[in-house]
């Protein structure tokens, strides 16, 4: 699926439309520094019935948890700080990826060995004021 | 009667660093966080990220607060640790190591709210003047930005926070983009004085009264350089002094908007800052030059007790060991927990 976004207001409905489409609980989000990868995953959160405002960026704290309300979780990833993949099995990433809880992950790239076979991938491209989404799902 | 004063640990392990200080009443007597001379001495790692390295740490770690506090095992009169917020792995190691060495020393554990751990960093003792209650702490770091309204030692209201990304991320983050390293805040800092605040104009983030935005001005930062560089490929490297500058003012402007608007809505003048960018020049010149235009009282603690420490997790402990709050032994570590 791929998507042209021409204001931050759209995005809501693209959230809506990707939790209606796939039923992945991981989600990998690619893009450049302001990309928008944050602000895209407030939506999805929001979308999921997390109140907007307890979600931020994650890159100093590596991950962030929010509370869905049956009991799910959001686990928020960003790897941006990482120096190299040990670190997350320093950090015990696999408790994470296969807790059955969602895993919104920013900066994938940094632990490109480690994500799981299946997953969906997201890449945010920012062309001029307009964002391009692309929505790749990985059956493995 | 002189009252028996209290010896208390603080265990501090909620993100990066594994940090044990040692408190005799309000006062400091040891605040140790790991590096390199922890490293050499008693053989422990040198932290990179939050992770495992917290679990060989931490024994070190602690044996060292209290060998500087000439303190031994059994004077201890209650443990003090964080219990979050926080990374979990990171906590854990925190947590069960508090609560073993409670229940091995049969002496009271006390948990700690680490953000609340900030803000009450002020109240160490080291003869300086204190903030009186009601006051306003500003706790900006790498991982926070908010505006805290606090009442009493246990009494604080969230009044504002960042909807996006952190004060101190938002100076990391901007440094990266001028290729300076990450995380290079202290790097803006320095260039900054140098240069001409003015020199670049960024749009002020359009939030609530006492909401903080900063990934907006990352945009804008990227924006401005991809359109300059088309122009002249050396942009950056020709105005680094002035990016600097104008990238921590406006940074620093978006802070102050949002203690003004906290002022003009409590009416409160004593003003108190925590969290590691604390120690950005910029910010405290621009608070203390208040202290005068706006006839604030700004607090300021000592540098070592801004970025994350045990000290702070120590005086929580002290505070509350008074009012005999204390935990169980059957305590979680807690990723989120508010103040």
């Amino acid at each position: 699926m791929r998507v042209t976004i021409n204001s931050i207001e759209e995005l809501p409905a693209l959230a809506a439309k990707i939790t209606a489409q796939y039923s992945n609980k991981i989600i990998a989000f690619y893009g450049d520094m302001s990309a928008g990868k944050t602000t895209f995953i407030k939506s999805l959160c929001e979308q999921l019935g997390v109140d907007p405002t307890e979600v931020c960026s994650p890159t100093y704290a590596i991950v962030n948890e929010y509370e869905i309300d049956n009991n799910q979780l959001i686990y928020h990833f960003d790897f941006y700080r990482l120096n190299n993949e040990k670190e997350a099995f320093d950090l015990g990433y696999e408790n994470y990826f296969y807790s059955n809880h969602y895993c919104f992950i920013e900066w994938p790239e940094k632990i490109a060995n480690l994500l799981p076979e299946k997953l969906l991938k997201v890449h945010i491209e920012s062309v001029a004021n307009k964002r391009i989404f692309t929505i790749e799902e990985i059956k493995s | 009667m002189t009252k028996k004063s209290i010896t208390i640990l603080g265990i501090e392990s909620s993100c990066d660093d594994t940090s044990a200080a040692v408190i005799k009443d309000a006062k400091i007597l040891s605040n140790i966080v790991a590096n390199q001379e922890v490293h050499q001495s008693y053989g422990g790692v040198v932290p990179e990220l939050a992770s495992r390295a917290h679990q060989q740490n931490i024994v070190p770690v602690v044996n060292q607060a209290l060998k500087i506090a000439n303190i031994s095992k059994d004077q201890l009169d209650a443990i003090a640790f964080t219990r979050g917020p926080g990374l979990m792995g990171s906590l854990l190691v925190g947590t069960s190591f508090a609560k073993s060495f409670s229940l091995a020393l049969n002496i009271p554990l006390i948990d700690v709210n680490h953000m609340q751990g900030h803000i009450m960093a002020h109240f160490i003792d080291e003869g300086q003047k204190m903030p009186e209650f009601p006051f306003l702490c500003l706790t900006v770091s790498g991982g926070h930005t908010q505006i805290v309204l606090v009442k009493g030692y246990f009494e604080m209201e969230i009044l504002g926070e960042t909807i996006d990304d952190a004060a101190g991320e938002a100076f990391d983050k901007s440094a990266k983009i001028l290729g300076l390293q990450y995380p290079g805040g202290p790097l803006i800092d320095k260039y900054a004085k140098q240069g001409d605040p003015n020199a670049f104009k960024f749009t002020k983030p359009r939030v609530g009264d006492l909401e903080f935005s900063f990934s907006g001005l990352k945009s804008n930062i990227i924006q401005l350089i991809q359109r300059e560089r088309k122009k002249d490929a050396n942009f950056i490297e020709k105005n680094l002094i002035d990016l600097c500058a104008s990238i921590q003012h406006t940074i620093i402007s978006i802070l102050l908007e949002k203690i003004d608007n906290a002022v003009k809505k409590t009416g409160i003048t004593q003003i108190a800052i925590a969290g590691g960018v604390s120690a950005n020049s910029g910010l405290r010149n621009a608070l203390l030059k208040r202290e005068s235009t706006h006839n604030w009282n700004v607090f300021i603690p000592k540098f070592e007790y801004c970025t994350d420490n045990a000290a702070m997790i120590a005086i929580v402990g002290y505070y509350k060991y008074q009012n005999q709050q204390f935990a169980n032994s059957g305590i979680t570590a807690k990723a989120r927990i508010k103040i």
